[in-house]
């Protein structure tokens, strides 16, 4: 292709230049399940893709970051052997929404610099992405648009898929999207002014459509000058459930364990799966000493790496891309924007409700 | 690979979630969004315990044991070995002196097909769940009052409660889905009044959080009856019920200006309760194994339900295990026949034996409590048990384990070489929800549909399939098809009349249905408080919410065994000083049954005079605390409200 950036490809074309794109690596894509359950999945044909999905709670850093990843598996003993598992395919994720690959980026980003995480590596490496923007807020729990991470995004995607009703505008945004574009890029017609009329309408009437906002700016010099109350903390974490949904479902969130599982044939495989800072044992030590040996230490942590300034000076960015999982997934309410209008409040006496003690949860 | 939607298998909330097979073990793992319960939310161990399901050390070949060990064996060999001994058995002394004890966590197939080769194959009466270890108080005082052994409501509705009042049960911890709908309701403006002894997790949400005395929950009751009916707070048809002369009678002990206090709670706490539950309506009354585990807990579950019925409320019953309503729902009760049909009814006893075409015997038989004592005194001479770790959910550990080592023949079907399975003298091994086909019932009543994932581990095979195979070595077909049983079920069930798996692969289900039941008081008559000063504590014995049941399923796994590496015993600081003990020390906690050493932490939601310690870290469980002494009419063991003696280990 050359170097334009923006191309229009038929609705009608959709499902030939994605199979063609099959031929040579695997389709993961948006999938209807039971009752109106949508989660991404491999799709065998580009048929079975749900182009008018719209949220999976279940982020698709799973791609890239399994929730369970078997590492290698090695033998102890006379013959001591090691051999990698992961066979890695080339893959493309089609339908991704904004949020989830900028999260990717943070990621790619956290698993590349200081020691390269080769597992991570191998699989970012060979996975394009086919983000699909979002017209309109797929779900209440949106916010994107608070985080610089969406509805549309101006840079870090490979593809970028809007749909303008008959077509997609298609835009290219890296080396990896412009070759996984040349597989069909026959199909492509260079998108016209109205295309890009139309697409910038579209733009500005997604941004009024969110009905969730999360006041970072106060919060973020609240939270890095270390200023929330920690009785404030405490009262949050009364209310957890542990269940670790809030980092398992945030799409930022990197985190895991490992784990050696004995084999029947006597063989280990390293496995690693996802872990969270809200669980006690995640931080306890040896001794039997916790640096954050309650509940509201271990929210204040979370947040802290969330939106704290020493982490958005490392990371370029917040740690949240606004795709609202937290406020699903939560069993209570310990969300990215309650926790945040929580902060702020705290922070204003005359917002203050009377005081109540409140006991601290190990 | 594909993603294949199943029922969670660790708790009666019964969330879906879909699980993605990779080589062997979960590869990943998700709720349903669209489910009622689930909403897209997962507790900690719904994410985390499902992969503790296929450990590396799960049971993989049959085991018999020989010259005093438990060795490999073939199939034919295990089953050939138990269906002789349990055809000598029978034909020798008498097929009554065969036990079987099944299990909640297995599907409502198998429950039922258990159901029907202990009454109608084997032809033993002594058949019983393990609901005798916990809930079984609740099935017959229930079935008296408000008519349905089950939850009133679901668990979308309750954020719409007006007040709730749960006693005994730690329920954000142990029933998080049901715990996060309390938050939902105490949002929503709803008035939570919460009573247990200890300080529980529902404290933030509380208008008013009562710590009553262990074992003295009756006593209180019957005070906040009492207030309800001296004020006139009840709804107004109320009146006219059945038995509501009778219950005001049985309080007449109670002065109308009520007791000035009662174990720590004062008559102008009692009476801002009724106030509150009668003024924000719809009222929910919860309750949890803190109420179902005590010597009168019929009692107590009776009262609780009259105070349902006089507010016009809704009973909540907090069931644990993931099938526990189903189990019970298929008879797996000594004395009642799927559907909660009393096998003493005659007609009721000549209609099963025809369905069957065998012939039943018509007194009810041993409860699962009974069936190990009677292990003991050699009445029963063969015991089965499918899939519950009756080791450690029995009283009286010590007594108990002796008595299964000491039965002639214990055969034991179960995922584990747990502690009852170490005792057996042939081992089935047992595939997990992972690895079949069948339903749960959750806690709302609502029939599920479990899925097969993996093929069962090694040589596993589901517990339908062991029931179907060991009744054919006996000489009877039984269905190993769970689509076939459901079937039957269906047929003979009234409750489960629409069960279909065919409807099931379209909709979530229906809540079996509680047709229009027509309430009715039971009388709550006064009973005398245990005084024991030899033995100066309660034991408050309480699950973890990282385990469940007896930690079988949920101790296997590294996080969730990362969060409670040991077991340790909880003290007020002001006890602790008393005893001359430091975080960190050990205590040997003493009952007249037995004893346990454990590490000690200060906590003060101890209330002082209590020490908690928690179960379900294998080897000695503080069930081995509790004696014989059960709750008379359901014969479930008084785990709560046991009385211990700490001393300080120097």
């Amino acid at each position: 292709m050359s170097d334009l950036r923006a191309w229009i490809l038929k609705k009608s074309d959709a499902t030939t230049f994605f199979a063609a794109l099959a031929g040579k690596m695997q389709l993961i894509a948006p999938k209807d399940y039971f009752q109106g359950d949508e989660m991404f999945s491999l799709v065998d044909s580009p048929h079975d893709i749900d182009w008018d999905y719209g949220h999976d709670i279940y982020p698709p850093k799973r791609f890239l970051l399994p929730h369970h990843e078997d590492m290698f598996r090695y033998r102890v003993g006379k013959s001591i052997s090691i051999k990698d598992v992961p066979e890695v395919p080339d893959t493309a994720i089609i339908g991704i929404r904004s949020c989830d690959v900028k999260a990717i980026r943070f990621q790619e980003r956290f698993f590349n610099t200081q020691i390269e995480d080769s597992y991570y590596k191998k699989r970012s490496d060979k996975t394009v992405l086919f983000s699909l923007v979002c017209n309109k807020p797929p779900k209440r729990e949106c916010f994107c648009i608070c985080c610089d991470a969406g509805p549309y995004l101006e840079d870090g995607f490979d593809v970028q898929l809007t749909d303008l009703g008959d077509r997609f505008f298609y835009e290219i945004g890296s080396q990896k999207g412009a070759e996984a574009t040349n597989i069909g890029g026959y199909m492509l017609a260079k998108a016209n002014a109205i295309d890009f009329a139309k697409r910038r309408s579209l733009e500005l009437q997604a941004d009024s459509l969110f009905k969730t906002v999360s006041y970072f700016a106060k919060a973020i010099n609240f939270i890095s000058a270390n200023e929330v109350p920690n009785e404030v903390w405490e009262e949050l974490g009364s209310t957890c459930f542990r269940c670790g949904a809030c980092t398992n479902l945030c799409p930022v969130c990197t985190c895991f364990t490992v784990d050696d599982r004995l084999e029947v044939d006597g063989s280990y495989t390293r496995k690693r799966s996802w872990d969270s800072c809200q669980y006690a044992g995640f931080t306890r030590e040896a001794s039997g000493h916790n640096p954050r040996p309650t509940f509201g230490a271990r929210v204040r942590r979370r947040f802290y790496h969330k939106a704290s300034y020493q982490y958005v000076q490392r990371d370029g960015t917040h740690g949240c891309v606004g795709c609202g999982r937290c406020i699903s997934a939560c069993l209570t309410r310990l969300d990215m924007p309650t926790v945040i209008k929580r902060i702020r409040r705290s922070m204003h006496k005359y917002l203050e409700p009377q005081a109540k003690s409140v006991e601290v949860w190990k | 690979m594909e993603k294949i939607l199943s029922t969670c298998g660790f708790c009666s909330c019964g969330c879906a979630l879909y699980v993605e097979p990779r080589n062997g073990q979960i590869g990943s793992l998700c709720p349903s969004v669209s489910h009622p319960v689930s909403t897209g939310r997962l507790c900690f161990k719904g994410w985390h315990g499902t992969p503790a399901m296929l450990g590396s050390d799960r049971l993989r070949t049959p085991l018999i044991r020989k010259e005093g060990k438990l060795q490999s064996a073939s199939w034919d060999e295990a089953l050939d070995l138990t269906a002789s001994t349990l055809k000598r058995v029978s034909s020798g002394t008498s097929p009554s002196s065969i036990g079987i004890i099944g299990s909640s966590k297995t599907t409502n197939e198998e429950c039922y097909s258990l159901v029907k080769l202990a009454r109608s194959v084997i032809g033993t009466p002594n058949i019983d769940g393990p609901c005798r270890f916990y809930e079984a108080s609740l099935i017959h005082s229930l079935l008296g009052t408000i008519g349905v052994p089950a939850s009133q409501i679901d668990i979308p509705s309750i954020p719409m409660a007006g007040s709730m009042l749960v006693v005994g049960a730690n329920v954000m911890d142990q029933l998080p889905h049901i715990g996060s709908r309390v938050q939902d309701a105490y949002e929503n403006g709803c008035k939570v009044i919460a009573a247990d002894p200890r300080i529980s997790r529902i404290k933030p949400q509380a208008t008013l959080y009562f710590q009553p005395m262990p074992g003295t929950d009756l006593f209180w009751l019957r005070s906040l009856i009492k207030a309800i009916i001296a004020k006139k707070l009840y709804v107004d048809d109320v009146p006219q019920l059945l038995g509501f002369e009778e219950l005001s009678a049985s309080l007449s002990d109670i002065p109308v200006s009520l007791p000035g206090n009662i174990y720590g709670i004062t008559a102008d706490e009692i009476r801002e309760a009724a106030k509150i539950l009668a003024e924000n309506r719809p009222a929910i009354i919860m309750f949890g194994l803190g109420v179902l585990q005590q010597h009168n807990s019929t009692q107590i579950v009776k009262a609780l339900a009259d105070i349902a019925i006089l507010l016009g409320g809704k009973v909540l019953p907090l069931r644990g295990q993931n099938n526990a309503q189903g189990a019970t729902d298929m008879g797996l009760t000594y004395d009642l026949m799927p559907g909660y049909e009393a096998i003493m009814v005659p007609e009721v006893k000549h209609r099963w034996e025809s369905t069957w075409n065998c012939s039943l015997p018509s007194a009810p038989g041993k409860s699962a409590v009974e069936m190990i004592r009677a292990c003991a005194s050699g009445d029963l001479k063969a015991l089965l048990i499918f899939g519950e770790n009756v080791a450690l959910s029995a009283p009286n550990t010590e007594e108990s384990k002796s008595a299964l080592d000491k039965v002639d023949f214990l055969a034991v079907s179960d995922v584990y070489l747990n502690e009852t399975a170490q005792l057996a003298d042939v081992v089935f091994p047992a595939c997990s929800f992972l690895e079949k086909d069948g339903t749960f019932t959750n806690i709302e009543r609502r029939v599920q549909r479990v899925r097969k994932v993996f093929e069962p581990i090694g040589d596993s095979r589901s517990d339908l399939d062991i029931i179907a195979a060991l009744s054919l070595a006996l000489g009877n077909e039984v269905s190993a098809d769970p689509e076939q049983v459901a079937k039957e079920i269906a047929q003979y069930v009234p409750m489960y009349a629409g069960l279909s798996y065919e409807m099931l692969e379209k909709t979530w289900g229906k809540p079996w249905s509680i047709e229009a039941q027509v309430p009715k008081f039971a009388p709550i008559p006064a009973a005398e408080p245990e005084q024991n000063d030899e033995y100066p504590f309660h034991l408050i014995a309480a699950r973890i919410n990282y385990h469940q049941q007896t930690g079988s399923m949920s101790r296997q796994f590294g996080i969730l065994k990362r969060e409670y590496p040991e077991s340790y015993a909880e003290l007020s600081k002001s006890d602790a000083d008393r005893l001359g003990v430091r975080p960190g020390k050990f205590v040997k906690i003493t009952s007249k049954t037995g004893s346990l050493v454990r590490s000690v932490l200060l906590n003060d939601l101890i209330p002082v005079g209590s020490i908690h310690v928690p179960h379900y870290f294998g080897g000695d469980s503080p069930n081995a605390l509790a004696s014989w002494d059960s709750d008379l009419i359901s014969g479930t063991p008084a785990y709560k409200a046991c009385k211990v003696k700490v001393e300080a280990i120097r």
